[in-house]
Parts: C-alpha cells; structure tokens; sequence
C-alpha cells in the first residue's frame, strides 16, 4: 500500500530547517536553493525555514547542502507528522503543541550559534554563576516601599 | 552512539547531537513512527490503549494515565540510549512536553540505567550559551 505517493519499503522522514535570528539567509533562498538541488523531496517554506520531505538519504543530502548556506545559524531536526498533515497543518485548523517551544528555541538559536563557532575555534570559557531570583527579603522591602 | 535527550523535542539538543556525531534519540522520531504506520487508529490519536499498557512497565497504575502514555513512548527509548543528555529550566509551557512528573520520571529512569548522562541548563546569555555548547561537545566527543 503506497504511502503518500511513495513506495512503502522507502523509508521517509520529514525535517524541520530552522533559521537562527541572527543569520541574513532567508527562507526563500533555501526554498529557492533545494529546488536547484532536484533532489527527489517534497518542501514547504514556513515562517522560521522550511520543512522537507522525502526518502530518508536524500533529506540527509539535501540538509548536507542547505547548511552550507550558514552552517552554525541553519539548525534541524526531524518532524514528527508529515507535511501538511491535518492533526498539525494551520490550513486544517490543526493544533500546535510544539509551537510554544519552538518559539523558545528559535530566540535561543542566536546565543547557541556563539556557542557553536567558539568550540569550533576551541576557546576557553569559564562557568558562569547562574543569576539568582530576587530574595524575599529584598522583594518586601520593594513592596512596602511602593505602598 | 544513540543519545536520549530531554526535552525529547529539542531542536537545539537535536542539531547539537547531530553536528557532533551522534544519533539522537527524540520524541519526533518516535512520533512519526506512530502517524506513518497506516495501521494506527484514526487520527488525532497517536498514542493507542496499548501504548498505556506498556506505559506499566515505567510506572505504576496508580499513576495517571497521562504520565504513562507518555512514558510509553519516551521508556522505549530511554532503554534503547546509550547515553542522555537533559536540559533543563526548559519554560513550563513547553507543549507536549509540559508535564513535570513525567520529565522527574524520565530523570530517574535516566539515573537508574546508569548511562553517562549530562545535565545542562538553558542558557540565557551569550556566555552561558558558550559553556553549554562546550560541555555538550566536550560530552559527545567523549563518548567515541
């Protein structure tokens, strides 16, 4: 039984191309560029990247190949549902849970890209102390001043 | 090596995994094995009676039912990783992914297999981030 056109045996993954906020590369350029690729894979642009569909080497392939675009500010990963699916897909109203989260990620993609090209130059860096909350004390002594 | 990250749809633990060479073991890949298989019930259902049943192996009956359909999923793949990396202060809002004691679940499955395992926070400046990508990378690579 075919699935979604293709052959059953072929194995198909379905990938999420995200772009970090600080990269100049557009989604349309990495649309633009798998189609030059005629790699044989279905792509969707989205707001934050692009999704890619196809057999599971030539998704591999093409990620090889848009990550050369900006390799620490292009980020992946796979995706559960297919493209276009309607559990998922806006066009049918489908929920988001992911969405929250992806949001997150992408904000962070910035800082994870500094932190990307210092190991590659292998720079040192030291622990930083985490920022604590505001003590108790501190914040009632706010709050009665505000009154 | 195959490596379980929490949270399990981690786009930056993913890539990061990835771009060091190993195989990241994620929510999404599990995922999709569920919504491709044409045999599964009739969406939205992803996550089948069956599933919480195997969910008992992670935890007990008394415990909701939520927390062993999501077990039933991310258990497997604690069993199947060879090593885990968890990230945490991830926000409470994370999705799918929003519920606490699962995630204190999955810790202390992590703990109990006894694989090497690396706790990072999320970084919230540029100098946190440096850290992370270096523990996580100086992790990686020391696991070939």
């Amino acid at each position: 039984m075919p699935v979604r056109g293709r052959e059953m045996s072929k194995e198909i993954e379905t990938r999420m191309i995200v772009i970090a906020p600080s990269s100049s590369v557009t989604p349309d350029q990495i649309t633009r560029l798998i189609h030059t690729l005629s790699t044989e894979v279905t792509v969707k642009e989205t707001c934050y990247g692009a999704m890619v569909e196809g057999g599971k080497e030539e998704v591999a392939r093409t990620i090889e190949a848009v990550r050369k675009l900006d390799s620490n500010r292009i980020f992946t990963k796979v995706r559960g549902f297919p493209i276009g699916d309607a559990r998922r897909c806006r066009a049918h109203h489908g929920s988001r849970p992911g969405f929250t989260q992806l949001e997150k990620e992408w904000e962070c993609l910035s800082l994870i890209e500094k932190g990307v090209s210092s190991a590659e130059k292998c720079e040192v860096v030291h622990e930083v102390p985490r920022r604590k909350g505001i003590p108790i004390e501190e914040l009632k002594r706010i709050v009665e001043e505000t009154k | 090596m195959k490596v379980f990250i929490v949270p399990p749809n981690s786009l930056i633990l993913y890539d990061l995994v990835e771009r060091y060479g190993h195989t990241p073991l994620s929510l999404m890949g599990a995922i999709s094995k569920r919504v491709m298989n044409p045999e599964i019930e009739s969406p939205p259902i992803n996550v089948t009676p069956n599933d919480v049943k195997k969910g008992l192996k992670y935890a007990g009956i008394e415990v909701p039912s939520g927390i062993r359909g999501r077990l039933a999923i991310w258990g497997p793949l604690v069993d199947e990783a060879e090593a885990a990396i968890i990230m945490e202060d991830a926000p409470f809002e994370f999705g799918c992914v929003g519920c606490h004691r699962t995630d204190e679940m999955v810790r202390y499955l992590v703990k109990k297999r006894k694989i090497p395992f690396l706790e990072v926070r999320y970084p919230n400046s540029e100098d946190e981030a440096k850290v992370l990508v270096s523990k996580i990378k100086a992790f990686l690579e020391g696991l070939k």
